[in-house]
């Protein structure tokens, strides 16, 4: 009877011990994480700078300037190409000028196809 | 023995008692002299050990008063690290958060002199990988008792790792922020630099410091990089770029010795651009003592505004209310002033109206207006639109304006035209700012504000009659007068020309001019007051060797509208306000600004 309680309270005891040591070792370990990810964020935060940086420097106007007017053919707007929508053309009738074109050449007329029981150069298919 | 010979002889008590008390005394004797005599015999040790406390502590106090009297208290290296290391500053921002200004992490060489073993060999070892480290300096620097030295601040990763391969022992790295101006010299003047040790040394970089938002070292901790906030400025970068392309190509087309120019929110007092020219690099920054050409002219120049003036003339005599738009003034011949004669430029020799004085940029006119308020009333008014005191803004350069220490009806008749009173630039520029934006001064500024903000902080200087009055002169100026060079098709520009005799060995040269231009767009409701100045501009044969501010400054101000106007989100208009000038129409001045004659 005795016996049994001692190697419960010893199995108890050994099993709580490991059980703190667990508990340790897990913070320790989870503060080291935690520590290296602080350094990987300051790291990550200086490259971050380090590129906005270079970003600003590639993006400086005099070299956008120059750069677009190497390779862009662009003007600046200037006034006379904005137009007030009032201003524009009204739209002219539509006028179907292939209509208007066939019929200036008679093809609207009779036709004078020959018949297909004619006879001609070249034999019937059928 | 004695208590031996009583505790085991119990028997033999009556012979032994006389035994007993000899021995008890004996006993008395004995403890009397150990208690005692050790006191008294040992009085050579006790002084003794006193002396040698006394020693120590003497030694203790020495080495206190000692610590106390050296200047140069030995430093651990993480102390002196921290000392030497540069502090993180905020990153400058425009106004649309691009970057002017921000910091970098790179490495710096130090060394602990004491930790190295062979001197001269680290020396040579050091100036081989780093060949712009001068040998003899760094020998002297490691000779030095010294916990701490630098021997290269701001190295490369490939120095880095070639010093790192030397292994060389008391030599090691340290993470430093270096300051970076992607844009180079884009707003210099206004964003100024910083020194080795990341420290504010001129412009808004100083102000921070001033501010005391980032010195590192006072406190003796250093900041958290993170924990910084950004910093706006008001500038525009891209507006800042259009102007100072112009600005450039202009100083080279009139062969100029110097430009200037600014940009100001008429409302919000903010300075959207501002660059002098010539300029600097902030990442590679003058000697500014050593090269003053270099220095920000719109702050710290004071010059003779020439007929810009005659703005503040007008606005003053018609807020007086001894003028008003449709007075005439005698122009007929020139003013006579004691041994003086006051002559027009462009003479007309005829009475002109106030709005033809501003147009014909009359010297006479404006003299007579000004004669007619005063010389009290003449200083009292500038003194109320700043020009007479210095002005300062969030920059650490200003100038205090050359006032006359005797102020005599000659001094009101010359400053009336703009001679004999030198001003910064800005000066003026805040006043002219104040003349159309309905009449708020306000001190200009290099942070970003509201208009609210603005005009909570302003004071009202003209009222809103004289400041219309003011936009309508500018705008007939721009149609019909000197400023129709700076009148782009599309904006409904207003303007005035400044051209300044310079002195030449104390006298006025009409061969050098200064020459400056304001222009306000739009003239009915004002955004931004545009501010050209050239210094020393030559004539252009094209322009029938004329060097008026017409041609070089009012010519660039107009290239300057035309680029930068769509660049704040303005395009060109085909139409103009029908009613640009309300309180004029309404006073009976029914004339429209584009119809003053024009001669």
């Amino acid at each position: 009877m005795w016996r049994l309680l001692h190697v419960i309270a010893i199995g108890a005891l050994v099993g709580s011990a490991v059980y703190v040591y667990s508990v340790k070792y897990q913070t320790i370990y989870a503060s080291e994480q935690i520590v290296k990810t602080r350094h990987l964020i300051a790291k990550e935060r200086d490259a971050i700078s380090v590129l906005r940086a270079e970003y600003a420097f590639l993006t400086r106007p005099d070299r956008l300037q120059a750069l677009a007017d190497k390779q862009l053919e662009m003007q600046p707007l200037s006034l006379h190409q904005i137009v007030k929508a009032a201003d524009l053309p009204l739209p002219v009738p539509k006028i179907d000028s292939i209509a208007r074109k066939i019929e200036a050449l008679g093809f609207l007329g009779p036709t004078a196809t020959p018949s297909p029981g004619v006879t001609g150069a070249t034999p019937s298919t059928r | 023995m004695t208590e031996k010979s009583m505790t085991s002889s119990p028997a033999v008590k009556g012979a032994a008692a006389k035994n007993i008390n000899f021995s008890w005394n004996k006993l008395r004797t004995l403890a009397h002299d150990l208690v005692r005599a050790r006191l008294d015999k040992s009085g050579g040790r006790i002084r003794l050990l006193m002396l040698g406390l006394f020693v120590a502590y003497a030694g203790i106090a020495a080495k206190l008063a000692l610590l106390g009297l050296s200047h140069d208290p030995p430093l651990t290296l993480k102390v002196a690290a921290d000392q030497a290391v540069s502090g993180a500053r905020p990153d400058l921002l425009d106004r649309n958060g691009e970057i002017l200004a921000t910091d970098v992490k790179t490495m710096s060489v130090f060394a602990e002199p004491r930790r190295i073993i062979d001197k001269d060999e680290a020396v040579e070892l050091i100036t081989a990988v780093l060949p712009d480290v001068d040998a003899k300096e760094l020998r002297d620097r490691l000779g030095s008792k010294k916990g701490f030295v630098w021997v290269k601040r701001q190295v490369t990763a490939k120095e880095q790792q070639e010093i790192f391969h030397l292994g060389l022992p008391g030599v090691g790295f340290l993470p430093e922020n270096k300051r970076v101006y992607p844009n180079g010299p884009l707003g210099a003047h206004v964003i100024g630099f910083v020194d080795k040790d990341n420290v504010g040394i001129a412009g808004m970089e100083k102000y921070l410091d001033n501010q005391s938002l980032t010195d590192p070292h006072v406190a003796g901790f250093s900041v958290d990089p993170a924990n910084l906030k950004p910093v706006r400025l008001s500038l525009d970068l891209k507006v800042t770029h259009a102007l100072r392309d112009e600005l450039v190509s202009g100083m080279a087309r009139f062969r100029a010795k110097a430009a200037a120019g600014a940009i100001i929110d008429v409302n919000t007092g903010e300075i959207v651009a501002l660059e002098s020219l010539p300029d600097f690099d902030p990442n590679d920054p003058p000697d500014m003592t050593k090269d003053p050409t270099r220095i920000n002219r719109v702050n710290v120049g004071v010059y003779e505004m020439g007929s810009t003036f005659k703005a503040l003339s007008i606005a003053m005599a018609l807020d007086s209310g001894k003028v008003n738009l449709a007075s005439r003034v005698d122009a007929r011949d020139s003013l006579r002033y004691g041994r003086f004669t006051i002559h027009d430029f462009h003479a007309t020799h005829r009475v002109l109206t106030v709005p033809e004085v501003f147009t014909h940029s009359s010297n006479i006119g404006a003299a007579r207006m000004a004669l007619m308020v005063g010389v009290e009333g003449h200083q009292a008014f500038l003194r109320k639109m700043g020009q007479l005191d210095r002005l300062r803004t969030e920059l650490p350069e200003s100038a205090e304006p050359l006032v006359p220490k005797h102020w005599s009806e000659l001094n009101t008749v010359t400053i009336a035209f703009g001679q004999g009173l030198n001003v910064a630039p800005i000066q003026a520029l805040m006043a002219v700012a104040a003349l159309v934006n309905g009449g708020n001064l306000m001190t200009p500024t290099f942070l970003k504000r509201s208009e609210e903000q603005a005009l909570a902080a302003s004071r009202r200087v003209v009222s809103a009659q004289t400041s219309e009055s003011m936009r309508y002169l500018m705008r007939a100026n721009a149609t019909h007068g000197s400023a129709d060079k700076a009148n782009i098709p599309g904006y409904y520009v207003g303007g005035k020309t400044g051209t300044a005799d310079k002195i030449v060995h104390g006298h006025y040269s009409s061969d050098r001019v200064l020459t400056t231009f304001m222009a306000i767009v739009p003239a009915d409701k004002p955004k931004y007051l545009f501010m050209v100045l050239y210094d020393d501009p030559q004539s252009l044969p094209e322009d029938g060797g004329y060097h008026t501010a017409a041609y070089n400054a009012g010519r660039v101000t107009g290239r300057l509208i035309e680029r930068v106007e769509p660049l704040v989100g303005v395009a060109p208009a085909q139409e103009f306000p029908t009613q640009p000038f309300p309180l004029l129409a309404r006073l009976g001045f029914g004339f429209d600004a584009d119809k003053v004659s024009k001669e």
